[in-house]
């Protein structure tokens, strides 16, 4: 049996396997298996990934929190107190120093003043102060501080040792204002900050190693949860297609052959069962319908031969009783009435045997179809050869040949020239009283060649197209409709298909496959 | 058998007296005074306080005492009264002084006083005055005690919250604004927001007074 393989797809069949699937809500063992087994796949080395950042988290904060660290980010604000101290006595010590160098000319100590504030590093402002803190002399540096921002920083007042000596009033005294970068203040909030943060978090390592271990858990919690529902759609989406193929297995268990799995375009595994199971139905229905055929066939062979053999035994009697009754009656009838009727009761007596020993003919070839014996031909070869010798066909109808690709088959020359015939003779007699112009062309498939035979006749009925291989069908007066049953039954033989419909344009159009000897060797068909 | 499990939980009863005993509240020296209808405790908090405060208190770094103060029935737990402050100290030390800011009931947004001296600012911590209990007619005929806890430097909800914000996302550095970059930190600051941290805590327990002992001025 050869697979149609090459042939699109059938229609999926109607039929419980086909029915639309419900979403379900309880999964399938299977769905669940799968399901777990994902969840368990990705759970086991989160579970040890889990433990893992346990000890990692344990570990970065012994690292991020280490006390040293904590205890010298808490000591900065304290070595920025020392660096203003430092500041500080160093701003009093160049106060003391400008304290000192002043000039006893009074006339000359605002100009002191000033190129004090102008040499002495971040001095911004240099007064001189009566003892009421009222200024007597000031000078005040114009530019911008050379280290960007700063806050002042006033050293003083300090006393002025014998202010007389300077012509200064009893108890004035020298204030100096002094520049401190204000980065460091920032500098300084920043770090007190971060130390207080670090603080925090080192009274906090506990929870935030539990809030960290906790917030992976939730992670993998997700993920593991993401991997079962994904591992439970994917499963789903397989178990049901397993379902459709149980079910059809089931209805083909109960004799549906009509039954079809939806392969989808898929191409993994269970598509391909999906495929391979349709296409095993389809070879079963068709090896079914072919040995069905071939059974009623053989069956309707023996109706036949029968038939011809009781109506053929009584004709020659008949005809000789009917000889002998016209020989007995005298050439000058008395009665020339009954003369006349005898001769026409004589035409119509050898006209009706004529009718049935063709009948018994045609039912006697019908019968005594003889066995297939194939050898190699070329499919083209063969019909421009029939073609060539079949002079009285090209008489009656225009043979119209498209030769095809070279299509080595295995074909019996004489059933096979015997099918065209009657294909063609089908056709003339179709066509009628129109002169038959007939289309026979070649082409070759994937694994079968196949050669049509269309004529532009009015076309076979498609609801006729069912029966019209049936034995003793026939839409026509004078056919006895063995000719197209004896065309299925030798293709049948030859490990072909026969099917009609209805040719483009107009007409019938009966196309034969016959398997490629390329891709088998074929043997005759035993009915 | 038995006898095991009759060891095992005389030694769960033995640790749990251990544990109570080590948790039981400390003696308060506390004076109740009742004002305008008021009941006014002053306590003595000086115990409450480390060796070392000086140096806690004089590093710069921004420091918290919260003073829980309950009026309970000497044989009861249910409080008629609650009070509670919050002391900020910070030592400025580039001004050398420090900055206190008290919250309570009173001063919800606080209250700064400057100290200078060590010795003035604990001299003002450790004498925690005119602490309000409410109505001085709350006493009636029973007898009463203070229960006081004092906690040094808890993490404070809005350091709980940055520390939360620096967890979140460590470029920032712990200055909030920045959004987060860290999934995973994001979610453990989420889950950070219940904690409750341990501080450094003192419990104590005045001794029983009536109001007839309440003295009036």
């Amino acid at each position: 049996m050869t697979a149609p393989s090459d042939r699109a797809p059938e229609p999926p069949a109607a039929g419980p396997a086909r029915r639309r699937r419900r979403p379900r809500l309880t999964p399938s063992r299977f769905e669940l298996k799968i399901a777990g087994a994902l969840v368990l796949a990705a759970v086991v080395p989160l579970a040890a990934a889990l433990w893992l950042a346990r000890t990692l988290t344990e570990e970065n904060l012994a690292v991020a929190l280490n006390p040293r660290v904590v205890a010298r980010l808490e000591a900065t604000p304290a070595l920025y107190g020392d660096l203003f101290q430092a500041r500080k006595q160093l701003y009093a010590e160049q106060a003391r120093t400008l304290l000192g160098e002043l000039p006893q000319n009074p006339a000359r100590l605002k100009a002191f003043l000033a190129a004090a504030v102008e040499r002495t590093p971040r001095l911004r402002r240099a007064a001189l102060l009566d003892g009421g803190g009222a200024v007597l002399y000031e000078a005040e540096a114009s530019g911008p501080n050379p280290d960007g921002e700063w806050r002042p920083a006033t050293a003083g007042p300090v006393a002025v040792p014998d202010p007389a000596r300077h012509g200064l009033p009893a108890g004035a005294a020298l204030e100096c204002t002094f520049a401190v970068e204000a980065r460091f203040f920032a500098d300084l909030s920043e770090a007190r900050d971060l130390a207080e943060v670090y603080h925090s978090a080192e009274a906090l390592r506990a929870d935030i190693q539990r809030s960290y271990v906790r917030a992976f858990a939730v992670l993998l919690g997700a993920w593991a949860l993401a991997a079962g529902l994904a591992g439970a759609l994917l499963a789903r989406r397989t178990t049901a297609r397993l379902g459709d193929l149980l079910r059809a297995v089931r209805q083909l268990a109960k004799g549906n052959l009509s039954v079809q799995v939806e392969a989808g375009s898929a191409r993994d595994e269970v598509a391909g069962l999906a495929r391979a199971f349709n296409a095993m139905v389809r070879e079963v229905r068709e090896s079914r319908d072919r040995i069905v055929y071939l059974e009623k066939i053989s069956g309707w062979q023996e109706v036949a031969r029968r038939l011809a053999h009781e109506i053929k035994n009584p004709l020659t009697p008949i005809q000789l009783a009917f000889q002998q009754l016209e020989a007995r009656y005298p050439s000058r009838p008395a009665d020339p009435e009954f003369a006349r009727l005898l001769a026409d009761a004589g035409d119509i007596v050898r006209e009706e045997i004529g009718t049935l020993k063709r009948l018994v003919e045609e039912f006697s070839s019908f019968a005594q179809l003889p066995e297939v014996r194939l050898e190699p031909a070329e499919l083209n070869l063969f019909l421009e050869e029939f073609v060539r010798t079949s002079p009285q066909l090209g008489e009656e109808a225009e043979l119209l040949l498209e030769r095809g690709p070279d299509c080595p088959v295995a074909l019996d020359r004489a059933l096979m020239r015997r099918v065209l015939t009657n294909l063609i003779r089908n056709a003339i007699a179709a066509s009628r009283p129109a002169r038959a112009r007939l289309h026979l062309s070649v082409a070759r498939l994937e694994e079968h060649a196949r050669f049509t035979v269309a004529d532009e006749g009015p076309g076979v009925p498609a609801e006729l197209r069912e029966r019209i291989f049936d034995p003793y069908f026939t839409t026509r007066h004078e056919g006895t409709g063995l000719g197209l049953a004896i065309v299925k039954k030798i293709v049948l033989q030859h490990g072909g298909e026969i099917a009609v419909s209805a040719r483009p344009g107009g007409g019938a159009s009966f196309a034969l496959e016959l398997p490629l000897a390329a891709h088998e060797a074929p043997t005759a068909r035993e009915e | 058998m038995v006898p095991l499990l009759r060891r095992a939980g005389l030694l769960a009863l033995a640790l749990a007296l251990a544990t109570r005993a080590r948790d039981a509240p400390r003696p308060l020296a506390s004076t109740v005074e009742a004002k305008d209808g008021r009941l006014l405790a002053t306590l003595d908090l000086a115990p409450a306080f480390p060796q070392d405060l000086k140096r806690v208190l004089s590093n710069g770094l921004s420091n918290v005492i919260v003073l829980h103060v309950a009026l309970v029935p000497e044989h009861g737990d249910e409080p008629v009264a609650l009070y509670g402050r919050e002391v900020d100290v910070l030592y400025d030390v580039w001004e050398e002084s420090y900055t206190v800011t008290v919250k309570d009931p009173s001063n919800p947004r606080g209250l700064s006083r400057s100290f200078r001296d060590y010795e003035e600012l604990h001299a003002f911590l450790a004498e925690a005055r005119a602490i309000d209990l409410g109505s001085a007619a709350e006493l009636g005929s029973k007898s009463w005690v203070l229960r006081t806890r004092i906690e040094l430097n808890p993490v404070s909800r809005e350091l709980l919250d940055r520390t939360r914000e620096f967890i979140a996302n460590p470029a920032a550095g712990g200055r909030g604004g920045a959004p987060s970059r860290s999934v995973l930190g994001a979610m453990a600051s989420y889950l950070l927001r219940g904690a409750e941290p341990g501080a450094e805590v003192a419990r104590f327990e005045s001794a029983p007074f009536t109001a007839r002992e309440v003295s009036t001025p």
